[in-house]
């Protein structure tokens, strides 16, 4: 499974960072480095509503107060 | 340096520059719907058809340069991209009959094709592009070299056959097969391919007031010339807004050493392995041969390590590497990799986002260094190899290793094949997608040949300290080096 996260400026500066460090630990904790895949997304323009994560090409607005709860319900959920 | 491109060098330049420009000053948002009118002010188009279709490509050429796909609405996720209004649409029909014709009696080219494809004209011979097969026969066949094989030239050039073309014969890159090594923007005389680029990313992230650190790739010494050094680089960026700079190699450093303990493991085991810190080569891997990934080194690249030690100084810092190189964008992307870089840019996007605050590269003496001389060498094809056999020296380690060093996309290509079938004469495999090495980037400012003679004498200004010895006078020996 494909998850991107942008690291565009304005992503940055509303948490992606902290958002990638949660989802690294996340995928460790659950072992599932070999399913899912986390990559960087250049800014899609779509900076308006929060930190933007996609998942097999469907985009969510994150926060880092809401990446676990997404995290188990989005990713955990899909696999 | 002679390119294909050397206007469209300029033009692209241009457009960095201005929109730098409106990223230092906050007035992107405003007015980056000004920039193609104030570059191409009328009334007569001086490259394209027209003002407009020339108005166009600005307005692609600037979303590329915010980081953005060239056309709105379709967006993917390639860091080398088309720029669709750009691409001249170059025939496809590959082998055409020229005037060197003389419809000679011997019809060479004739008795060659196996297809029938060529037939004999009222001036010259004539090949049929429904019937050819381009296998090249008659051109060989033929004693006045009449018959040219045209290609694209960013398809000539992909070393992973990624260029395709639509319905239009507008070029579009296989996003499965590219592995962004960026060799085909280059190649087109037309500029129709370019890069996404973090440039305006890394100026909102010092107009944040974020703590952005520069790190400088080892291929740079040399580039700008005898008197541009690594201290040169770390002024001008400072005054730029970096908080600090410092040089992969030292990242060089830290690779060879965790490498050479990799490689010294698998060769008693009898495993063969492979480099992994040029981003091109660990995609081409990723991408076409999977079934090595079991073979590819699991120490981060140079650039990974700077970055991972200066986020252990200062988890907040904000790591943006510099150099001749496109792939190394992708790499950033890879966030399965803990504390990897935040942002790549190119020396011409670099150079663009000083000049734009009015700062350049001067002159300074070479006092500064943080990296052994090996892993200064690290940008030149070979040196990867040279630094893990001075780490093996260094431990008293008694290996000497068969290194197939694969110098270019095409011998990286041939060695994994090779490996692939169990075939592979080299205990290791030391990949470098850019032939010469990163100093024969995409992105470079001059060729190899042309800045030696400056490299050598500015690395050749360094001191003699050893990798390992380095590594522990700055306390860096315990620095977590595996991908994950």
């Amino acid at each position: 499974m494909r998850v991107q996260i942008c690291i565009g400026s304005a992503c940055h500066l509303k948490g992606s960072r902290e958002i990638i460090q949660q989802m690294q630990a996340l995928v460790k904790e659950h072992g599932v480095s070999d399913k899912v895949d986390l990559n960087g997304a250049f800014c899609s323009g779509n900076c308006v509503n929060g930190v933007c994560v996609t998942v097999d090409g469907q985009l969510y607005s994150l926060s880092p107060e809401t990446t676990k709860e997404f995290f188990e319900k989005e990713i955990l959920g899909r696999l | 340096m002679v390119t294909n491109d050397a206007t469209i060098l300029q033009v692209k330049h241009e457009v960095l520059y201005e929109v730098a420009k409106l990223a230092w000053e906050g007035e992107l948002d405003e007015k980056r719907h000004e920039l193609p009118y104030k570059m191409i002010p009328g009334p007569q188009a001086e490259w394209r058809c027209c003002i407009y279709k020339e108005r166009e490509i600005i307005h692609q050429r600037v979303r590329l340069a915010e980081g953005l796909c060239p056309t709105s609405g379709k967006d993917t996720r390639n860091v080398v991209q088309v720029i669709g209004a750009a691409c001249e649409e170059c025939p496809i029909a590959s082998y055409t009959v020229t005037d060197n014709c003389r419809k000679c009696m011997g019809k060479a080219c004739q008795n060659s094709c196996k297809f029938g494809a060529i037939t004999m004209g009222e001036n010259r011979a004539h090949i049929d592009p429904n019937k050819c097969k381009e296998c090249g026969m008659c051109a060989n066949a033929c004693p006045y070299n009449a018959i040219a094989h045209l290609e694209r030239p960013c398809k000539k050039v992909c070393p992973v056959d990624a260029i395709t073309y639509d319905e239009y014969g507008i070029c579009v890159i296989d996003e499965e097969k590219c592995i962004q090594c960026g060799a085909c923007i280059h190649s087109c005389p037309f500029g129709a391919i370019g890069t996404k680029t973090f440039m305006v990313d890394v100026i909102k992230m010092i107009l944040a007031g974020k703590r952005v650190v520069a790190m400088v790739a080892p291929a740079t010494e040399g580039q700008f010339g005898p008197d541009i050094t690594m201290a040169s680089w770390r002024t001008a960026l400072k005054k730029v807004g970096f908080a600090d700079m410092i040089e992969v190699g030292l990242g060089g450093d830290l690779t060879a050493a965790a490498e050479a303990a990799e490689w010294a493991e698998a060769y008693k085991e009898g495993k063969k392995m492979t480099t992994s810190c040029c981003p091109a080569f660990v995609n081409m891997i990723k991408q076409h041969f999977p079934q090595l990934l079991d073979n590819m080194s699991t120490t981060v690249s140079p650039m990974c390590a700077i970055s991972r030690m200066l986020k252990e100084q200062d988890p907040e810092t904000v790591t943006v590497f510099i150099g001749p190189c496109i792939a190394k964008k992708s790499e950033t992307l890879d966030l399965n990799i803990q504390g990897n870089a935040d942002y790549a840019m190119t020396f011409g996007e670099i150079r663009a986002m000083m000049r734009a605050r009015g700062v350049e590269l001067e002159p300074e003496e070479n006092t500064y260094q943080d990296s052994s001389v090996f892993g200064k060498r690290f940008g030149n094809s070979g040196g990867v190899t040279a630094a893990v056999v001075e780490c093996f020296k260094e431990m008293n380690e008694n290996i000497e290793p068969n290194v197939m060093k694969c110098n270019g996309a095409a011998e990286c290509k041939k060695a994994l094949l090779l490996m692939k079938v169990g075939k592979l004469p080299a205990d290791f495999v030391e990949g470098m997608v850019c032939v010469g090495g990163c100093v024969g980037g995409p992105s470079k400012h001059k060729t190899e040949m042309e800045a030696k003679k400056a490299r050598d004498l500015l690395i050749g200004q360094a001191d003699n300290r050893e990798v390992h010895a380095n590594l522990k006078e700055k306390g860096l020996e315990d620095l977590a080096m595996h991908r994950h």
